[in-house]
């Protein structure tokens, strides 16, 4: 069974190696010295890795086959250092590139999550959280890999090649050549090889993320899969994901295995057509036996690094396939989510977003969440400074959009929000979400203690946490856990009652002490008892606030200077509670409906 | 009800006794006992890892072969009138030797690796088969990133040992044994000297290992932290809008990625030497043979044949004793990983099906509760509730926050541990009914509706197997969800967004209830399903319900009084209590808190009348 969701393939274009790596130096940048210092480092630890063979051909030719023992010892005294050499240059270039790639990681996560802040709240509606974390973890540390095993690695490579082939060709120009005919061969493996894996590893990680995005969803409803004894089904459904993500790998495997296996035998074959000419040659005395051993020693060493080249390869390709998701991520910016900023003064000397609000002015305002679904249709609405505004109305009539819409967690399609004539798209993000102050409809609460749940880490918020649980009434249950304020809460509060965590969530508002306070359908799912607290300590905190109210309880409402009653995205009514009762229309309807006993 | 226990609802909340997360700092000795698990895992797939094993004993054979071709041949160019072959001929027999060597190779490698492969699959559909056994008392005490962590990052640690990490070790025995032994056969005694140095620097790799295995943990740590950190902040993504608290939670990220920095740099300062150290054991190696060796070929006492041959060899060995440190660290961290994983394989949830299930296929729906206690830590959360509820009877609970309503209704389908002889449906003890049989039976609306990414069709089609389009639209008629799902642009097949973003909490509500609807369940319990709806709908669905109650026993909670008052029987709960019980005339006339209550919702519709 496909459920075809979001979580599905996602499997990108074309790879386009050669931008994502020259994007990726960018990560490099502040760190350009230390890479230096490992490039540098490269050709000391390359020379004292190709003199030892060419040490052990003049022990062999000037001293073992002339039964000389003098001399050999200072031979094994340069050796000695060559081996202290490279291992002191290996470890200091191998620490050099962890601590780079360490840091360059460190960064990478840092940009990821930053953009992660600045994307709209209707990115989430659209991104599975599971992919989103893949993309912070899982697809950075394959970056990590990368400079274990690639790059600057490579290039060390390179130079060792290199270094082989021009002392090869020094020691003997017709054997180097003879030996170098297997490397069309290699090319040409290698370049088919290439091709094939990049599919692959694409299609691996994707499906991957489909994998972890399913397992994330599913961990997330267990209650329900539980309740309706669909065990069964939810793992036929993982087993196929994950059939699907093992079949993925298994062609990656045997292509990596024939590279490996293919390099192994060539530089065997090597080794068999130096001894078939190198032997030739030695019977007619135009290569010395220690010019043979040497030649076996070097062509050993030219493969070994070309041997891991598959691995590296692999380790390469996942990192491309890595590198365009985090940067198809970081160019995910489809809606400007803020001018940074402010406007120059305006009229009033004044600048945006600035000074008391005295006006709040919605103007055929249309809204959708997708294509052209209008939950909002030219919506008009003027709340003043101080004033309590209710909207009413059905589920979906669009209440709880219209105050989205002010707070900006979603932008408007048509039509313009205003603050004394400025809109608030003109007005910088955190500036306008300063102001206003936002009870949600699902509380949402963080790991950690109560008293960050309501302060959020806000230094002036955590002064008046204890009065904003009293205003709201949440203090005296706070007061009743065994570590009062530095109660942990646990992964999304389940260890506070529904009413528990909307009370800390009130708190959270009137600790920020906002000047516009936008209330989402609060006083939902609390007992009478509850409510009344709260009701009282709404309305100390609303005095002198400008409050946007949305409300499915009527009883709510009745402090409110006016009420507005929307119906499928229009306004249909405005008034005052009397005023809207006595002209008996839909506000009285609803009202009838609740209380009509 | 000022100040009582029930208001600790979070206090104590969900430490129900299970073994400690907290794990004893490692040891290399426990990698044994936490590879254990994995160990059965191969002997299930023993003929692959034996295959697999044969095809290592081709490849390296041909491998060892190449040195003593080489040897023959020295010999040969150094005696060309005694040699009995041209070097032609052994040149042909090393190609010879090499093509057969890739070729098993590749055979080597797809057989060990797939059946890593296929063995991290097994697992990690061990792995979901677990999650879909355990209780909610265990996710509520396990964060979902950490949990996902496990799933990724640990099971590919674990993949990498059984896979590369057997391979090698394989390949590293064989080649050590074989190479050692020939390298016997040519001079024993310069074998001795040769290979001095790699007990050396065995030992030192393993004390290097050893503090990798720690540090390695503490990555993985580490690094299940940040997961969770970013799975958190993007689940609360709108309130971290609404607070602006972005940089906040950047902030609160960079610490975190930095301590994650911090560990990673841990293990780097070990592996970056590592590899030298190892490196230079092959190297010093072949220092000692070119000296001592030297001498004796010049000595007359070893040929250059033996020499070359000899020097081959040693050189087999480097590479897997390089190989090695880096086994090692896989193994530290595969153990490490696998410990995290057996830490979810072993972990035993409270709600389990019964030892010896009662014969019970369906049930009719009557409830009992017989003196039953409930505690989510050590203070009793729900206390004394004894009740007898008929098949088709409509109870209301009633109370105030943390009353214990939402505790009492979860306790029946058994989604929180229920003490034997407590709970009994059509008489029988409900631990003792399979939890199939159990939960096919109860249509369990929960408070807060958690609907799939899928489509808003498959997400009422959830409540039963292979409804129909026809069920799911009577089920979406019921909940009054029809009209709403007509809006929207493709209908039935609408994707509804992750956990159901796209939808308004009132039509996740009432998905939700369509949902339950459908499963047609005998017993019916909505925990305060009408939340997020207003007055109108609520209306709408509490008219459209009643007519599908039937002769179903229906369980409602609330605090909105006026939705339970055509209830048969309403409970008023107060700390975890009964504090009252009957029907609403009758607790009107009793004059308690549920009468004030009342008196008091309608005083205040009376003045909004006014």
């Amino acid at each position: 069974m496909h459920y075809g969701g979001i979580y599905e393939d996602e499997i990108v274009g074309k790879a386009y190696d050669r931008r994502l790596m020259g994007r990726f130096v960018g990560y490099l940048r502040p760190y350009r010295w230390l890479v230096a210092v490992t490039l540098i480092l490269l050709p000391p630890m390359a020379a004292a890795r190709l003199a030892q063979p060419y040490l052990l051909k003049i022990a062999i030719d000037n001293h073992i086959v002339k039964g000389e023992m003098e001399g050999l010892p200072l031979l094994a005294g340069w050796f000695i250092l060559l081996i202290l050499a490279e291992s002191l240059f290996t470890y200091a270039q191998v620490w050099l590139l962890q601590y780079v790639g360490q840091k360059v990681m460190f960064d990478l996560r840092l940009a990821l999550f930053s953009h992660v802040q600045r994307m709209p709240a209707s990115f989430f509606d659209r991104t599975p959280t599971g992919s989103l974390v893949t993309r912070l973890t899982s697809d950075v540390e394959v970056l990590g890999e990368m400079f274990a095993a690639g790059i600057i690695t490579i290039v060390g490579d390179i130079m060792v090649l290199a270094g082989i082939i021009g002392i090869m060709l020094w020691m003997n120009l017709k054997l180097s050549l003879i030996t170098f005919s297997v490397l069309p061969l290699l090319v040409w493996v290698a370049f088919t090889f290439r091709r094939r894996m990049r599919e692959a590893f694409r299609q691996v990680r994707a499906r991957l993320a489909n994998l972890n995005a399913f397992l994330a969803e599913s961990i997330g409803g267990m209650a329900v899969v539980q309740l309706f004894n669909r065990q069964a089904r939810e793992r036929e459904e993982f087993t196929r994901l994950n059939a699907a993500y093992r079949d993925a790998n298994l062609p990656v495997i045997s292509w990596d295995a024939a590279l490996y296996a293919l390099v192994e035998t060539l530089s065997s074959i090597a080794v068999g057509i130096i001894v078939w000419y190198g032997g030739g040659e030695i019977l007619q005395g135009a290569l010395t036996f220690g010019a043979l051993v040497a030649f076996i020693q070097y062509i050993e060493k030219f493969f070994s690094p070309i041997r891991d080249l598959s691995a590296k390869y692999s380790v390469m390709q996942g990192a491309m396939a890595a590198l365009e998701r985090i940067f198809n991520l970081l160019d995910n910016d489809h809606l400007p989510s803020s001018k940074e900023s402010p406007l120059p003064s305006g009229e009033g000397g004044r600048r945006p977003g600035e000074g008391p609000i005295e006006r709040i002015q919605f103007r055929d305002v249309w809204f959708a969440y997708s294509g052209d679904d209008y939950v909002l249709k030219g919506f008009d609405l003027t709340i003043r400074r101080g004033e309590t505004v209710a909207l009413v109305g059905e589920t979906g009539g669009g209440k709880t959009t219209v105050t989205r819409l002010l707070s900006r967690l979603y932008d408007t399609q048509r039509g313009s929000i205003s603050f004394d004539d400025t809109d608030i798209r003109d007005i910088p993000l955190k500036t306008l979400r300063a102001r206003i102050g936002v009870v949600l409809q699902d509380p949402y609460l963080f790991t950690g203690s109560i008293e960050f749940n309501i302060s959020l880490g806000d230094e002036n918020a955590r002064r008046r946490v204890e009065e904003a649980a009293r205003i709201v009434g949440a203090d005296r249950f706070i007061r009743q856990l065994p570590n009062s304020y530095r109660e942990e809460v646990r992964e999304r509060g389940v260890n506070l009652s529904a009413g528990e965590r909307q009370l800390i969530s009130f708190a959270r508002a009137v600790a920020f002490d906002p000047e516009i306070l936008v209330l989402d359908e609060a006083t939902a799912s609390i007992d009478t008892a509850s409510e009344r607290l709260i009701q009282e300590g709404l309305r100390g905190l609303m005095a002198g606030r400008t409050s946007l109210v949305v409300a499915h309880r009527l009883s709510t409402i009745q402090d409110a200077d006016r009420i507005v009653v929307i119906h499928r995205g229009e306004k249909m009514e405005e008034g005052s509670h009397q005023e809207l009762l006595a002209k008996r229309g839909l506000y009285y309807r609803l009202y009838q409906l609740q209380f009509r006993d | 009800m000022p100040g009582k226990d029930f208001d600790r609802a979070g206090s104590n909340g969900l430490q129900l006794d299970v073994p400690s997360h907290k794990q004893a700092n490692g040891h290399t000795e426990r990698t044994i006992s936490e590879l254990a698990r994995l160990y059965s895992y191969m002997r299930s797939r023993r003929g692959t890892y034996l295959l697999g094993g044969l095809f290592l004993l081709g490849t390296n054979s041909c491998a060892l072969l190449i040195p003593w071709l080489m040897k023959l041949a020295v010999e040969g160019l150094q005696f060309p009138l005694k040699a009995p072959h041209s070097p032609a001929y052994y040149a042909l027999l090393i190609i010879a030797a090499a093509l057969l060597q890739g070729t098993i190779r590749i055979f080597s490698r797809t057989t060990l690796l797939h059946a890593a492969r296929r063995i991290e699959f097994q697992l990690r559909e061990e792995l979901y088969a677990k999650l879909l056994a355990l209780d909610l008392p265990y996710f509520s005490r396990e964060r979902t990133g950490d949990i996902l962590s496990r799933f990724t990052n640990d099971l590919t640690n674990v993949r990498m040992l059984m896979g590369f990490g057997v391979l090698n070790v394989i390949n590293t025995v064989i080649i050590y044994v074989a190479a050692l032994f020939l390298m016997v056969r040519l001079s024993p005694s310069l074998t001795a000297f040769a290979i001095i140095p790699f007990p050396l620097m065995i030992l030192i790799v393993k004390r290097l290992s050893a503090s990798m295995f720690r540090r390695s943990k503490r990555a993985q740590e580490e690094l299940a932290r940040l997961s969770s950190h970013v799975e958190e902040n993007v689940s609360a993504a709108t309130v971290v809008r609404a607070y602006c608290r972005e940089d906040a939670q950047i902030e609160e990220f960079r610490e975190v990625n930095g301590r994650y920095l911090e560990s990673n740099m841990g293990m780097a300062r070990l592996r970056g030497w590592m590899i030298p150290v190892m490196a230079s054991a092959g190297a010093f190696g072949t220092l000692i043979v070119l000296f001592l060796g030297g001498s004796r070929v010049i000595a007359g006492t070893l040929t250059l044949g033996d020499f070359v041959a000899f020097n081959g060899y040693l050189a087999m060995l480097i590479w897997p004793t390089i190989v090695m440190g880096w086994i090692l660290n896989l193994m530290q961290r595969g153990a490490a990983s696998m410990s995290r994983l057996n830490h979810v394989l072993d972990a035993s949830g409270t709600v389990t099906d019964p030892a010896e299930p009662a014969p019970v296929e369906r049930l009719r729906g009557e409830i009992e509760f017989r003196n039953l206690a409930f505690s989510y830590g050590e203070e009793p959360f729900l206390a004394d509730i004894s009740l007898a509820i008929r098949p088709g009877m409509k109870v209301g609970i009633a109370g105030p926050v943390g009353s214990g309503k939402s505790s009492l209704v979860r306790l029946i389908p058994r989604l929180y541990p229920v003490a034997d002889g407590q709970i009994f449906l059509d008489g029988i003890d409900v631990n003792r009914i399979p939890l199939v049989t159990l939960r096919n039976a109860i249509g369990f609306v929960p408070q807060e509706s958690f609907l799939f990414s899928r489509s808003i069709g498959d997400n009422i089609g959830y409540g039963k197997e292979g409804a129909g389009a026809g069920e799911i639209a009577t089920a979406a008629r019921l909940a009054s969800l029809e009209n709403d799902v007509h809006r929207f642009p493709d209908g039935y097949d609408t994707l509804v967004g992750e956990r159901g973003v796209t939808l308004s909490g009132g039509q996740k509500q009432r998905a939700a209830i369509a949902r339950a609807l459908l499963k047609d369940p005998a017993i019916l319990i909505l925990d305060d399903p009408l939340s997020a709806v207003d007055a109108r709908t609520e209306e709408e669905i509490l008219g459209s319900l009643a007519g599908y109650y039937g002769d179903r026993t229906v369980l409602i909670v609330s605090h909105r009084l006026s939705a339970l008052r055509e209830c048969d029987l309403i409970l008023v709960l107060e700390a975890g209590r009964v504090v009252e019980q009957g029907s609403h005339d009758d607790l009107l006339a009793m004059d308690g808190r549920y009468a004030a209550t009342w008196r008091e919702q309608q005083l205040r519709a009376e003045i909004e009348t006014f």
